[in-house]
């Protein structure tokens, strides 16, 4: 059955295992990652899609893409711009997608929650007037479990 | 002289009051100052000594104010104040001064070096010797009504997202409503989610609120920059708002100086006492514990510290209210040596943060922050200001410590079970 709303779409993501979570996250977070374009969020987003990607390799992808979100900060007082700061959220997302430690969050919910950030902030730049990510996602997440 | 030292000169001559004539008479230049500054400590330059960084204003009410000053100068002994001197200085009064008020609370006597430091950034802004990241910070507010140029729209689709995520409403221009929550920029570009923090507490707390659309922004960039005028524009902003909506209380956001601005200052800038209670958010959570309002459940595991914000702790006296909320929800929450009133500044206050070419001395000065980490070796850092959660990320990465850092509302509602409500109306 498709998923419809928000409800549905994080019982689904309950179920999947910690890798799975991590697989359909990259998946979200691809889909704005346009708004960043770093490599070391590329290189998270390709690890986490991995199924057998070691401790070893998730921690340095992870210390890069922390990195690359420290970076992404908007700093007090300085001129903001809704097209950089979406970048914030897509490197926010990607540190989601490959965390080492999950304690208890679902890794996939957060990353989407991020990429619809992103996503607000393209809105919020006015470069778009009605956006519908979390329905992308959705669809995304039906997909993936239908493989 | 130029025309805008002349400026500059005729407005630091009007803020020498006599708070500041008896601070300067009555230095007995013992540099404990000095040892309470982080900027000095880590350096080991003594130019970095607070009181020092008051030098040119300190010539000047000795040559205008003093008998012997007036003769000094009279015959020539004593220099006069110059264009490249307050350029020079700039990087005293502003990229190495946070304003953080450690070097007032350890001065023998009693002066308020950081008042002092507050009366001279008034005539350097006058001179024209603020620096450029501050001075677009402060254009930004008098054109836009934020520093960041944040405007209503983004508020708006943050606002959209953030019900959409929490499910809860974040409503807006609600008149009577009990609280008008302010928020500053940071909050709205860098964490949205302190927002869904604001909604999920409340919502639980069954109290009322309500956003501003003519007054949202707290941050006070004229206090940073040292104009009086402007710093009144933006608090009677907020306080018009409050006013109109006819609220009881008025939150400040994480944000210290807007704390300071609207709270200790907000009155007497405005020259009247308000209707109104003005509160830092962290107070308000105190008083929803007390009360039994903050129904948390569980407990955080890992081993918990706190950074104390200068303006919330030292200035503003909010010491008790976080370590009862820290407990509330953890089980292994330790303190960093100087941890409350003597905390140790992360070194972006002020409006530090918004100088470029301040940036390598920041980081050289967060050393005296990595100490007292190092000392408590904690899993995670929780503060309650969004600069200062910035400034502590940079300064964490710069030295490759991997530790998060946490605000302390959204750690608080973390911990607040979800409410069943139904999706806000247009979602």
């Amino acid at each position: 059955m498709a998923t419809t709303n928000d409800k549905e779409f994080r019982a689904k993501l309950e179920t999947l295992s910690v890798s799975q979570q991590r697989q359909v996250a990259a998946l979200f977070v691809q889909r704005v990652f346009a708004f960043s374009n770093d490599v070391r969020i590329k290189a998270a987003l390709d690890m986490a899609m991995r199924a057998d990607i070691s401790d070893a390799e998730l921690a340095v992808v992870s210390q890069a893409a922390n990195t690359a979100r420290v970076e992404s900060y908007a700093q007090c007082g300085r001129d903001s711009d809704w097209n950089t700061q979406a970048g914030l959220f897509v490197a926010k997302a990607a540190v989601s997608c490959v965390s080492p430690v999950t304690d208890g969050k679902n890794l996939a919910w957060d990353a989407a929650m991020q990429a619809r950030v992103a996503r607000t902030c393209e809105a919020a730049s006015g470069n778009i007037s009605d956006y519908k990510e979390a329905e992308a996602q959705y669809a995304i997440l039906d997909d993936f479990l239908n493989k | 002289m130029s025309a805008s030292l002349e400026k500059g000169v005729r407005v630091l001559k009007e803020v020498i009051d006599a708070p500041i004539a008896s601070y300067f008479s009555s230095c007995v230049h013992c540099g404990l100052c000095a040892e309470a500054c982080l900027f000095y400590t880590e350096t080991g330059n003594p130019k970095y000594t607070p009181i020092h960084k008051l030098e040119p204003m300190r010539r000047l009410y000795e040559q205008e104010y003093t008998v012997l000053g007036r003769l000094k100068k009279l015959v020539g002994l004593s220099k006069a104040v110059t264009d490249a001197e307050l350029a020079e200085w700039q990087e005293l009064v502003y990229n190495s001064c946070t304003l953080c008020g450690r070097c007032s609370v350890v001065c023998p006597v009693g002066n308020d070096i950081v008042y002092m430091v507050r009366k001279f950034r008034e005539g350097m802004s006058a001179s024209g010797n603020a620096p450029e990241g501050i001075k677009g910070a402060a254009n930004r507010t008098i054109t836009i009504g934020s520093p960041m140029g944040v405007k209503l729209p983004a508020v708006k689709a943050q606002m959209r997202h953030v019900e959409e995520d929490y499910g809860l409403p974040i409503p807006m221009d609600v008149e009577g409503a009990e609280y008008l929550v302010m928020l500053s920029s940071m909050e709205i570009m860098n964490f949205p989610e302190y927002l869904g923090a604001i909604a999920k507490i409340m919502h639980q707390a069954g109290k009322t609120w309500t956003l501003c659309s003519t007054a949202f922004e707290a941050t006070n960039a004229g206090m940073q920059i040292g104009n009086s005028d402007l710093a009144r524009v933006i608090v009677s902003r907020i306080v018009e708002a409050a006013e109109k909506l006819k609220v009881k209380t008025v939150i400040s956001p994480e944000c210290g100086h807007a704390y300071t601005a609207l709270r200790w200052e907000g009155a007497n800038l405005m020259g009247r006492s308000f209707g109104f209670k003005v509160r830092h958010i962290i107070e308000v959570l105190g008083e929803f514990q007390e009360q039994g309002l903050l129904k948390t459940e569980g407990f955080e595991t890992d081993r918990l510290t706190f950074h104390d914000p200068c303006q919330l702790a030292r200035r503003g006296g909010v010491i008790k209210q976080q370590r009862n909320l820290m407990n509330m929800v953890s089980k292994n929450f330790v303190e960093m040596p100087d941890a409350g009133f003597m905390n140790w500044c992360c070194g972006g206050g002020g409006g530090a943060s918004a100088i470029e070419e301040g940036e390598e001395l920041r980081l050289e000065a967060f050393k005296k922050k990595k100490s007292q980490l190092d000392t408590v070796k904690p899993d995670r850092l929780v503060t309650a200001c969004a600069n200062c959660r910035i400034v502590l990320e940079e300064g964490l990465e710069h030295y490759q410590m991997n530790l998060p850092v946490v605000g302390l509302t959204e750690m608080i509602a973390d911990h607040i079970p979800n409410p069943i409500v139904d999706k806000p109306e247009g979602n």
